[in-house]
């Protein structure tokens, strides 16, 4: 199966600076992708380039096989945006301002009622359908902004920051409603500098740095590349540093740390192994007679990844 | 099996002209959002009030203290045709104002609110989009020159006034409306801010008349000059600079009114003058109207189409 997005050697440059520097990447049908990077490192430019806003100097782009040079009006029917800001009109009715756009998109007036009425159940904005935009929290715009994207019903969705600026509950609805928005068998392809909400959602994730994609793969992928060694917290009654020296002998143990906290000993083991080496360790702690009270591996996360990954250069 | 087609009905061009024009969404809710609120009323009650002030004094002026004589048998009809021109000169200087204000920010504004890249994005074209923004425009200013109608018709009660006056004027009226919307709509489409796509409309404005007065300046000194140097002599001289005079004169609106309507009163021809500006030349001249029509015609259509190449023009 061919992918559904297909970026080859793109480029783009402003002035003499490259925002997007030879960048190359495949989306599939049915991803949540996420696009993180520092401010400035392209990941905005990539995605304006990508819904045939900005031309590219270099490369190519293709959305569901159309290219983005030669037929953007193809792309655009497939593919939704939705930019940083929220982009509403104020002066309108949020049910307005739907059927604007459903005409926009040339959607036949007979067609656009149902469609409104379907969108604004599925983000939950039904009860405000005739209130003013310019009345609505910013959660709620930026519900409506999801709801816009949706109305031509398309494929991809090509979101820049859809969490930015919203306060912890209105992130975990947007979370949810991307949830079942990618239910639906939509590609969403999104940036964003909550790495928390990116490591949650994403089925990949690209990290752009500086105009170049400097790792792309899914959380798994790019945790194994970059922290090989898989990391287990111990927690013992007593015996720690005994249990310390024991386990530095251990076949693919790199490190063991004690750490000590106010209510017991813990060890962190730097391990390289599969579940089976993991579950011989514990067996062997056991067996050797160790209180062993807490076993867990720590989960891959995008922040350390991301940071390991990144080196802070900003063009 | 029946097979013979119904004959497929086809609608007149016209008709297909207009359902495009509704069709296009930018129009309807425009349209809506500046009749929606107080803002719409305001606006037409201004200009209406405005009018019938100036309507009032005039008539005032004229029916007192006019120095005309009341037993004349063409007073009612002098006191018509100077309502009517009134009303039509307050009308084309407050489409020149009018105008561009509501187009100034009409791409800008999209691009200050974000929304830019929404339209752009949709399937919605440049030309949609300019057109949308146009035509609202223009709509809008038509229905003011309609609801100034009842204002006008007292002229008609008084008589004096034609029907080349009332079709010219018209015209004249309806080119001005497009002219002055697509200059605002022109520099909104490459502004980003609608202060300054403001400012710069009415600055070209400006710009034109203070140019138009220093070239007819500089066309005086000139020809002055080269009469009172030497013993020139020269009905081609005269000619040229009656030409560029008259077409640089025909391209101010209000000149273009009253000069037509001269050329009329006086010539008793709606088409054609022989008085020029300088010199003993006769060279038959076009009535201002016309110049002005053309010229104007000329330039909107220019400007709707810089806009639509600015509009789809992708950012670098």
């Amino acid at each position: 199966m061919s992918p559904i997005i297909e970026i080859k050697e793109l480029c783009k440059h402003f002035g003499r600076r490259y925002a997007v520097n030879h960048i190359s990447f495949n989306v599939e049908g049915g991803e949540i992708f996420g696009l993180v990077g520092p401010n400035g490192a392209g990941k905005t430019t990539t995605m304006r380039m990508l819904v045939t806003l900005l031309k590219p100097d270099k490369g190519e782009i293709l959305v569901g096989g159309h290219s983005i040079r030669k037929k953007p009006n193809e792309v655009r029917r497939i593919i939704g945006f939705m930019p940083d800001s929220f982009g509403v009109y104020g002066d309108m009715t949020v049910q307005e301002y739907l059927d604007f756009f459903g005409a926009c998109y040339k959607i036949a007036p007979n067609q656009r009622a149902r469609l409104i009425t379907d969108l604004l159940e599925l983000v939950d904005l039904g009860h405000r359908r005739d209130d003013m935009v310019d009345t609505l929290s910013t959660g709620l715009k930026q519900r409506l902004g999801l709801a816009r994207v949706l109305i031509h019903d398309p494929n991809i969705l090509v979101l820049d920051e859809p969490a930015s600026g919203l306060d912890p509950r209105a992130r975990v609805e947007i979370r949810e409603l991307l949830l079942e928005i990618a239910r639906l068998g939509k590609t969403i392809i999104f940036s964003s500098h909550i790495l928390a909400d990116v490591g949650e959602l994403c089925t990949r994730v690209g990290i752009i740095e500086d105009g170049k994609m400097v790792a792309i793969g899914t959380l798994q992928q790019l945790s194994e590349r970059v922290m090989p060694h898989r990391q287990l917290h111990i927690g013992l009654l007593s015996r720690a540093e005994e249990a310390q020296i024991a386990l530095q002998s251990d076949m693919g143990v790199s490190e063991v740390r004690l750490v000590e906290n106010s209510s017991r000993a813990s060890l962190e083991v730097d391990f390289m192994g599969d579940d089976e080496a993991i579950h011989q360790l514990l067996a062997n702690l056991l067996a050797q007679g160790y209180p062993v009270v807490h076993f867990s591996e720590e989960t891959k996360n995008l922040e350390e990844v991301f940071m390991r990954t990144t080196k802070g250069i900003v063009s | 099996m029946e097979t013979s087609a119904q004959p497929a009905q086809t609608k007149p061009a016209r008709w297909k002209f207009i359902e495009k024009i509704l069709a296009n969404p930018v129009i309807a809710k425009e349209l809506k959002g500046r009749m929606r609120g107080r803002q719409g009323f305001i606006l037409v009650s201004v200009y209406l009030a405005l009018i019938s002030f100036f309507i009032g004094l005039i008539y005032l002026f004229l029916s007192v203290d006019g120095g005309l004589p009341t037993n004349s048998p063409g007073y009612t009809q002098v006191i018509g045709k100077v309502i009517f021109s009134t009303v039509v000169l307050l009308e084309l200087l407050m489409i020149s104002f009018i105008g561009p204000a509501l187009t100034s920010g009409a791409i800008s504004s999209e691009r200050e609110r974000q929304t830019f890249d929404l339209l752009r994005t949709s399937l919605l074209s440049g030309q949609a989009l300019v057109f949308g923004k146009l035509g609202s425009a223009v709509i809008f200013l038509l229905l003011l020159v309609l609801t100034a109608i009842p204002v006008e018709s007292m002229a008609f009660f008084l008589g004096g006034v034609g029907m080349a006056e009332m079709v010219v004027s018209t015209l004249m009226l309806v080119v001005s409306i497009f002219f002055y919307s697509a200059l605002g709509l022109f520099f909104s489409s490459f502004t980003k801010r609608t202060l300054v796509s403001t400012v710069s409309t009415y600055a070209a404005i400006l710009l034109s008349f203070i140019i138009m007065v220093l070239l007819l300046f500089l066309f005086a000194v000139f020809t002055s000059f080269l009469y009172s140097s030497s013993n020139f002599q020269s009905a081609v001289a005269d000619d040229i600079m009656n030409v560029l005079s008259w077409f640089l004169f025909s391209t101010n609106p209000f000149f273009a009114a009253v000069v037509s309507e001269a050329i009329l009163i006086e010539d008793q021809n709606l088409f054609i003058s022989t008085n020029g500006m300088f010199g003993s030349s006769s060279i038959p001249l076009l009535s201002p109207w016309i110049i002005f029509t053309a010229f104007h015609i000329f330039l909107t259509i220019l400007l709707v189409v810089l806009s639509i190449r600015f509009v789809n023009r992708q950012d670098t």
